[in-house]
């Protein structure tokens, strides 16, 4: 009895590490698969593309966001498409399709939206494939694929 | 979050093998009175106070303290049951370095200067090899130890930290504006030609420093350090050849000048020739895995003893004996992952320097843990290194927990959005 039970409390030890570095690898690989999942853009009807290097920004960035029926931009939760850029408003600006086209609004922003250089105040305006819009600290390209 | 289950599960799996742990040492032993029972619910107390910072506030990366979580109880109980007092310490060590860990992290988090202090990591290592060259003593072969106040540290493990700040620095900076009189320097620094030559100078200071300590082992590390930023970052063939070159002349040196290194080959070549002398060392340790086979003799039937500086260096011989060849294979593995966690923190965050500095500390890690298993195992000749979070040692423990914690902070910049989503 005093030979055996160390033994098995040593095996049970091994055993617990091994079951720890079971759950911890099977942890790292859930978090892969969900971060390959995002990175899947499927086939959207407009999206925007990321102009600036992603080697000058701080903080978290996709090189791309695909665009739906109503998507806020800023750094506030309410927001669809959400960047911590500083500069942002937390509800910065606000893009929207009516019918089979994209237009883009300024949401009382601090620091304005820019769209090919000129701000864009409080009028609403239509995009066009190409487009670059100004927002923070970032540069993002308007892109409708032609299905 | 649907894995809510799996997140409290690794704690649970930490706390069982501290208990264990507890279990075997006073079976077998008797070695659990109150203070070392005290201690260890200390440590699980750092563990769970810090586990769950971690998990309650965005602060990043919740494998890497998990993963040196069980290194580090393993270390304890192995050192508990080798020598009770180096275990306490250890404890303490430990709950040091956990404190060190977060606060690092937030630090580095928050501080945007990191990358342009470049001139300050070099001044301070440099000055760190000089204090140590002058108030320093040896021990073990190596005069590397610096005494300040009641503690004895090594000035080279923080070095190891300058090394790849400085490393990361050099290959990633970007200089703008360079001044009127010095354009020329200034423009040669920003080529790939003199940012390689920067980097090799810096190195090869450094290892001249360390192999005046004569601490052999600490200077392979800083030069495979060097050989890894090269590979990534050099892009240059004519290096590569050249440390070769250079590399293979210091050892040529080394082992027809250098007793200290005839012994070293002599004892890897031929360890049984001299069992009881120069070889005595490594064949107690292999005797020691061998006598553990698979399974092992169970935590507190072996007899490490046998084993000189069995609780620092040669702490894996003593687990292989205790937990068989399948412990020593599962502390392995848990390097293995925290080696793959600060790759995959370098390869997502999105700043070329933290890439850089991820990296270098995945390299740093890994790399020790192959000198000194390599070593103890006789895969590799033998050198007097740590094993990361196990082996016994205040300087090593804290030291590596500040590059986690660097480490972390990284990871923490790059989640603050992704985990909110």
């Amino acid at each position: 009895m005093q030979e055996i039970l160390p033994k098995i409390l040593t095996y049970l030890f091994v055993i617990v590490v091994y079951a720890f570095i079971y759950t911890i690898i099977r942890m790292i690989f859930l978090d892969i698969r969900t971060m390959a999942r995002k990175k899947n853009i499927t086939q959207a009807e407009g999206y925007l593309k990321l102009m600036n290097l992603k080697t000058d920004i701080d903080f978290s960035v996709n090189e791309s966001y695909e665009l739906e029926k109503d998507n806020l931009i800023g750094r506030g939760p309410k927001c669809r498409i959400r960047i911590a850029d500083p500069a942002l408003s937390s509800t910065h600006c606000r893009i929207y399709k009516a019918e089979d086209t994209f237009f883009i609004e300024d949401n009382d922003s601090a620091n304005g939206t820019l769209l090919n250089g000129e701000n864009i105040a409080d009028e609403v305006v239509e995009l066009i494939d190409g487009d670059k819009i100004s927002i923070g600290s970032l540069m993002f390209m308007f892109v409708r694929p032609e299905n | 979050m649907k894995n809510d289950n799996y997140i409290v599960r690794p704690l649970i799996c930490i706390l069982l093998v501290v208990l264990l742990g507890g279990v075997l040492l006073s079976l077998n032993m008797g070695k659990v009175n109150s203070d070392t029972a005290l201690l260890l619910g200390g440590m699980c107390l750092t563990l769970a106070v810090v586990y769950a910072l971690l998990r309650f506030f965005p602060l990043g990366d919740h494998y890497i303290f998990m993963i040196t979580a069980m290194l580090g109880v393993i270390g304890v109980i192995m050192l508990l049951r080798l020598q009770t007092g180096h275990g306490q310490k250890q404890v303490i060590w430990f709950s040091v370095g956990a404190g060190l860990f977060l606060i690092t992290s937030i630090v580095y988090r928050f501080g945007k200067f990191w990358n342009k202090l470049n001139k300050l990591y070099v001044t301070g290592g440099v000055m760190l090899f000089l204090i140590t060259a002058l108030f320093g003593y040896s021990s073990g072969g190596a005069k590397s130890w610096l005494r300040l106040g009641g503690f004895s540290f090594q000035p080279s493990e923080l070095i190891k930290i300058l090394f790849i700040l400085t490393l990361a620095g050099v290959f990633t900076n970007e200089y703008k504006k360079p001044k009127e009189k010095d354009v020329k320097i200034k423009t040669f620094y920003n080529t790939k030609l003199g940012r390689n030559c920067a980097a090799t100078v810096v190195c090869y200071t450094f290892l001249l420093f360390l192999l005046l300590q004569r601490d052999w082992g600490t200077a392979v590390l800083f030069f495979a350090i060097y050989i890894a930023y090269m590979a990534v970052y050099g892009e240059d063939k004519r290096f590569l050849l050249l440390n070769g070159v250079a590399a293979v002349l210091v050892s040529i040196m080394g082992i027809s000048f250098m007793n200290h290194i005839q012994v070293r080959i002599e004892t890897w070549l031929r360890p049984f020739q001299d069992v009881a002398g120069k070889g005595y060392q490594i064949t107690q340790s292999l005797f020691a895995i061998g006598e553990g086979s698979f399974t092992g003799r169970g935590i507190g039937a072996g007899s490490p003893y046998y084993i000189p500086e069995v609780h620092s260096d040669f702490i894996f011989s003593a687990i292989c004996e205790e937990m068989g060849i399948l412990g020593g294979l599962a502390v392995l593995m848990l390097y293995f992952v925290l080696v793959y966690r600060a790759f995959k923190i370098s390869l997502s965050t999105n700043n070329e320097f933290n890439k850089a500095v991820a990296m270098g500390i995945g390299v740093m890690i890994g790399v020790q843990t192959f000198i000194i298993i390599g070593g103890v195992i006789k895969f590799i000749p033998l050198t007097g290194i740590t094993l990361p979070f196990i082996s016994y040692g205040g300087s090593s423990m804290v030291v590596t927990f500040l590059s986690l914690g660097i480490l972390q902070g990284i990871s923490a910049r790059r989640r603050e959005i992704e985990d909110e989503i």
